[in-house]
């Protein structure tokens, strides 16, 4: 069984000789979720646009499920690979939500009768059964997020990537995003997610990726790679609240690498002899 | 091809370079547009556009934007061939040397004009038009419209992406079905753009826009002695050219056309 994605010495650049990525090289297994995390400018959405074939390698190669994303088409490999870009504003253009939401099952060309049950379903599981009717822009920045997310996750792609996905977005928008993510991963399906957001991926991300200046940085558990401060620092990332907890606590006994609220209070119960 | 529309776009962005070329004043090098303009539509030959094609790319060499050249011309490699074929087919006589002259006239033209976009900054141009007396409103107008040009090419470029990545096709079905195709395309990028404008118009009222009636300059443009030059010779130029035409004594290389 091919992994989900193996990207393999990736060089990139858009203008002659400067190089955006250089020499990236990951694997992320069916089934697995990934966070991918760097400062702005680290190529992370450069590193995305090759995973759909959108953009090719200048050198190195790229497989999706086992296909080199030189010898397919964007249509061929969006089809496995559903990616959402950050801002919803690029790409909400139909009349209504539910058309929307039906428009990559077209493009695909799922059958009539499955469409109207899949779209069925991704409006109750986004919350947006009642804007069905409603024009998109309509909607508020939050539902307009859930929707570009919904009109992907719709076509149930073997790996969902999403670049930014809780930018801008309320605690409680935030949450919902959180619960749809771990839904997905439930079902066995792959999730790459690009952010900035080191709570967000602390809570829900197993393993993280940091790029900076074209280059993967670090690649290991959310628990080693969150509480490595130099890694932190050459990626500008803070350290999670959770790990910053820990390491002041560090001196009861509490170990240093936890990056879950569940674990740091395991811990303190246990330091307090409860 | 989205990439075909905004590579043509890119013949007009303006880089901030020194030399001699980017340092005249924008009014003289108007004058040369103007000059090389009216040589350039005076003949129905092939030989005078092709002179005027070659003093604008030694000018364009001079002020080192080849490169920048080279797209914009690129761009309008296959307005040419359309231009080409049209002269052809409608001409009543002469028709290769008609054909040729119209397209070698295409071609002078903009080469003639990217000199000028692509030497001159917005900022500068506007400046220029100011002195001309138009008024400011009209003037940021376009200098924004310029400004804005490459973020417009970015959204494009986006908005295709994401769509793709969606599974839109472009490349595929007939023509009703391709132009339907950019629906998905036109419509965020038009609603995204009105968006931003708006956002624009608050930003400048947050900064007491259109606060005083009457604006002063930082930056003031006075035509120096090589600014002057430069206009004597293209009028010069062109003064000779005209005194020829009307008294006909053109030499005759100037008139030689196509044969066929």
């Amino acid at each position: 069984m091919a992994a989900a994605v193996e990207v393999e010495d990736l060089y990139f650049y858009y203008t002659m000789g400067e190089y955006v990525l250089r020499g990236v090289t990951f694997t992320v297994e069916l089934g697995e979720s990934v966070a991918i995390m760097g400062s702005n400018g680290a190529g992370k959405t450069t590193l995305v646009k090759h995973l759909n074939g959108l953009l090719k390698p200048v050198r190195g190669v790229v497989r999706v499920l086992g296909m080199d994303t030189r010898e397919h088409s964007v249509a061929e490999l969006a089809r496995h690979v559903g990616v959402v870009f950050q801002n919803p504003d690029h790409q909400l253009f139909a009349e209504t939500v539910e058309e929307e939401v039906r428009f990559a099952l077209e493009n695909f060309g799922f059958p009539e009768d499955e469409i109207e049950e899949r779209v069925e379903w991704a409006l109750a599981e986004f919350g947006l059964e009642r804007y069905r009717k409603a024009s998109p822009f309509s909607l508020s920045e939050g539902e307009k997020k859930r929707l570009a997310i919904a009109s992907v996750v719709v076509y149930e792609p073997d790996v969902l990537v999403l670049d930014e996905p809780t930018v801008g977005q309320d605690a409680i928008q935030r949450e919902r995003i959180a619960e749809m993510l771990r839904g997905f991963m439930k079902r066995g399906r792959t999730v790459i997610v690009v952010s900035h957001d080191v709570e967000f991926v602390a809570e829900l991300f197993d393993r993280v990726i940091v790029m900076s200046r074209g280059r993967v940085v670090a690649d290991g558990s959310a628990r080693s790679v969150l509480t490595d401060l130099a890694v932190l620092s050459e990626a500008r990332l803070e350290l999670p609240q959770v790990a910053e907890c820990a390491r002041r606590l560090g001196d009861l006994g509490v170990p240093r690498d936890l990056v879950r609220l569940e674990e740091l209070e395991e811990h303190l119960l246990r330091v307090v002899g409860v | 091809m989205a990439c075909y529309r905004v590579t043509v776009l890119r013949g007009f962005e303006f880089r901030r370079k020194d030399t001699p070329v980017h340092r005249l004043d924008p009014r003289a090098k108007a004058v040369y547009v103007a000059c090389a303009t009216a040589v350039t539509l005076m003949f129905a030959t092939p030989v005078p556009p092709l002179i005027v094609l070659l003093t604008s790319v030694a000018l364009v060499a001079v002020a080192r934007v080849l490169r920048e050249w080279g797209s914009t011309m690129r761009g309008v490699a296959f307005l040419s061939a359309f231009v080409f074929a049209v002269n052809y087919l409608m001409a009543p006589e002469a028709k290769l040397n008609y054909a040729v002259s119209m397209t070698l006239r295409l071609v002078a033209l903009t080469s003639v004009f990217s000199v000028f976009f692509l030497t001159t900054s917005p900022e500068d141009f506007a400046l220029a038009l100011l002195k001309l007396g138009v008024p400011y409103e009209y003037t940021l107008v376009f200098t924004m419209a310029l400004r804005f040009v490459p973020t417009l090419a970015r959204d494009l470029r986006t908005i295709i992406d994401a769509q793709r990545s969606r599974g839109l096709e472009l490349e595929r079905g007939g023509l009703l079905q391709r132009v339907k195709r950019f629906l998905p395309i036109l419509i965020p990028l038009i609603v995204y753009e009105i968006k931003r404008s708006y956002m624009i118009a608050e930003a400048l009222e947050a900064r007491a826009f259109g606060a005083v009636e009457t604006r002063t300059f930082f930056y003031e443009l006075r035509m120096r002695s090589s600014d002057w030059a430069a206009c004597a010779l293209s009028l010069a130029a062109l003064g000779v050219v005209v005194a020829c035409y009307l008294t006909g004594t053109l030499p005759s290389w100037l008139l030689w056309e196509v044969p066929g």
